[in-house]
């Protein structure tokens, strides 16, 4: 009933009835319209029709929710990967690794196969990056990627650390597993890899950690890493497996190579000077620069505590750069001072890296020409080793500073693997012979002959000859009998700061 | 010509002397979506291929689907289309159809033939929907 008292159409109460499921949320519920095709027959079809809509814009949202939702969770799994793999390589990254190494120490089982950890660190790598960009480093580090994917097993990891360095999780195996698996790494990398036109050679030192009762992932890293640091110290290409006693030597290291970075800048190096000496005269025929660094704590530190260091983190480059400003700069100083001194030179070394430098050329000529110094008096020395491992790259630009006047130098002859025949082809004009071999020349006459033919021989290749390390008259003069024109060492004096040099040049020129 | 009896039955398509082509439907079926698709080829069969005004009769249809109705959205051979019905349902149903979806071609609601007719023939505007 109305609320007038008149009789309403039952049809009206089904629709409220409708109206309502609808409200609470029953999208189905639909009214059926009589035969009468009227007003209310019209309302019950559009409430049917409006429901039948909403219907399906539930429906489509619902479904559109679950596609979005699909593809958030497909995005995250995503993210998840990405934040867990090297970009680059596709290796994992630190934080897999450490997860996979947390597992593998949960998991083991066998004493006897236990959970190791190798730490590769690429030796001279910078160098590639520095000299052949930073596209050519790229496709080095995927070609590492790839060779050390193919010397592991299965169940084994191989992360990306960063940088060159790279870890390889070995899940379980025997001490000798796993050290061959770090032996065949070894030779994996130190074949040659060709980028382009340009071949270069990628050994990496590698630092092996077995897992120990009670190391969480982080210690055998952190001893790997150790490991890995006293292998490039030892001399690179090499395995070593961690001890307890490395860690002293790694801070003390990690100490230099931070205070090394602001050594130049806070005019903690320095030059010293040693005497080369023309043996037949005994005149200075010029001097060795030679870099000392004064540390405001430690004193004195001499360079073979610090140049291997600066080598590897590719801080050579700065310091090679300021001996040679420094050294010719104080070579323009001399020759202003002493313009009598017309045939007064300068020896500098020069590291590998170095010479794969593109401005080195430029750099020389523009700094000889600042300090009016003739590019004659400049010697650049290079070890043997550099010199014979030379690349299309290293050729040209020793061929450039040749053209150029400056002289080079084959530096520490007799301690590499230099072959006769390759003597006549270096592009040198001095062979400094090393001082191992004339340690027993006045008491050994079977050295005394081999000291003799090395000499001939560099005199056969056209290269005058220099020995270093003497340190007794009769070494001075048996040298110089067997026609060996310089010399270098203690007996002459040891090396000595700039002003100091001067006053040898204009005091006794004999030895002391 | 004869009409042509839609596949199932709910309808017929016939191509009146008027020039127009008139689809009508049964009293009190449920159009579902398989008929309407199966008018809709009727229609382009009929006309063959060829643009018609059409007519369709739609007065006391139970009810047409919502995928029904979304077939009309699809262009056919009907150059603009009279809905014509006669209850205020009728006229429910053909807005739903006209506000939900986009037709094709001019389409317009009558409740009279001869404005229906007219509208299709001359293209002048009659009652509105």
């Amino acid at each position: 009933m109305s609320p007038d008292g008149e009789t309403a159409d039952p049809r009206l109460q089904e629709l409220v009835e409708g109206i309502v499921r609808l409200a609470a949320g029953d999208l189905e519920a639909r009214l059926v319209a009589s035969e009468n095709g009227d007003e209310i027959d019209a309302v019950i079809t559009g409430v049917n029709l409006l429901a039948e809509e909403l219907g399906h814009i539930h429906a489509e949202l619902e479904e559109r929710v679950a596609a979005r939702t699909a593809m958030l969770r497909r995005t995250q799994v995503e993210l998840e990967l990405m934040a867990k793999t090297d970009a680059l390589t596709g290796l994992a990254n630190r934080h897999l690794l450490s997860e996979r190494i947390r597992d593998a120490i949960a998991a083991t089982s066998d004493a006897a196969r236990v959970p190791a950890v190798l730490v590769l660190d690429l030796d001279s790598f910078k160098a590639i990056n520095d000299t052949l960009g930073h596209s050519a480093g790229d496709a080095v580090l995927v070609e590492v990627s790839r060779r050390l994917l193919s010397v592991v097993r299965a169940e084994d990891t191989v992360a990306r650390l960063g940088g060159d360095e790279f870890a390889v999780l070995i899940d379980g195996a025997t001490e000798e597993e796993t050290l061959a698996i770090a032996q065949r790494a070894r030779d994996a990398l130190q074949e040659s890899v060709k980028i382009g036109s340009e071949t270069v050679w990628t050994t990496a030192s590698i630092g092996v950690c077995i897992q120990r009762a009670g190391y969480s992932p982080e210690d055998l890293i952190r001893d790997a890493d150790i490991a890995m640091y006293q292998a490039k110290s030892e001399g690179r290409n090499k395995v070593r497996r961690f001890h307890p006693d490395m860690l002293d030597a790694v801070l003390e290291r990690s100490r230099i190579t931070s205070e090394l970075r602001s050594a130049a800048a806070g005019g903690e190096l320095a030059l010293l000077y040693q005497p080369v000496v023309e043996l037949a005269t005994g005149r200075i025929a010029g001097v060795e620069a030679l870099v000392r660094w004064h540390h405001p704590v430690h004193g004195t530190i001499m360079p073979d505590l610090f140049i291997g260091i600066a080598e590897e983190t590719g801080l050579i480059l700065e310091l090679g750069r300021w001996v040679l400003q420094e050294g010719i700069a104080q070579l323009g100083r001399w020759k202003a001072e002493a313009p009598d001194l017309a045939n007064f030179g300068l020896h500098v070394n020069l590291s590998a890296a170095e010479l794969m430098r593109n401005d080195l050329v430029d750099d020389v000529r523009e700094t000889l020409a600042r300090h009016g110094v003739e590019p004659r008096r400049l010697v650049l020395e290079i070890t043997e080793t550099v010199l014979m491992s030379r690349g299309a790259g290293e050729e040209q630009i020793l061929h450039r500073l040749r053209d150029l006047g400056v002289g080079l130098q084959i530096d520490d002859f007799g301690t590499g693997y230099s072959s006769i025949s390759y003597l006549r082809s270096l592009p040198a004009d001095t062979v400094k012979v090393d001082q191992s071999l004339i340690r027993n020349l006045e008491s050994d006459p079977r050295q005394h002959k081999f000291v003799a033919a090395v000499l001939q021989l560099i005199a056969a290749a056209e290269l005058n000859a220099i020995v270093e390390g003497i340190e007794t008259e009769g070494q001075a003069s048996r040298l110089q009998a067997m026609g060996c024109q310089y010399g270098q060492g203690y007996l002459y004096g040891r090396p000595v700061d700039a002003a100091q040099v001067l006053e040898r040049l204009r005091g006794a020129v004999q030895p002391r | 010509m004869a009409p042509v009896i839609v596949d199932g039955g709910k309808g017929s398509v016939e191509l009146d002397d008027g020039g127009y082509v008139h689809l009508r439907w049964l009293p009190k079926v449920d159009i579902q979506v398989e008929d309407a698709r199966a008018a809709m080829a009727t229609v382009n069969e009929v006309c063959q291929d060829q643009p018609h005004p059409m007519l369709v009769d739609m007065a006391s249809v139970a009810s047409v689907s919502r995928e029904a109705r979304a077939i009309w959205s699809i262009p056919c051979s009907a150059s603009r289309i009279a809905l014509l019905g006669r209850s205020p349902v009728d006229r429910v149903l053909a807005n739903f159809f006209l506000g939900v979806h986009i037709p094709p071609c001019p389409t317009r609601f009558f409740t009279s033939r001869d404005d229906a007719l007219a509208w299709l023939t001359t293209g002048q505007a009659g009652p509105t929907a």
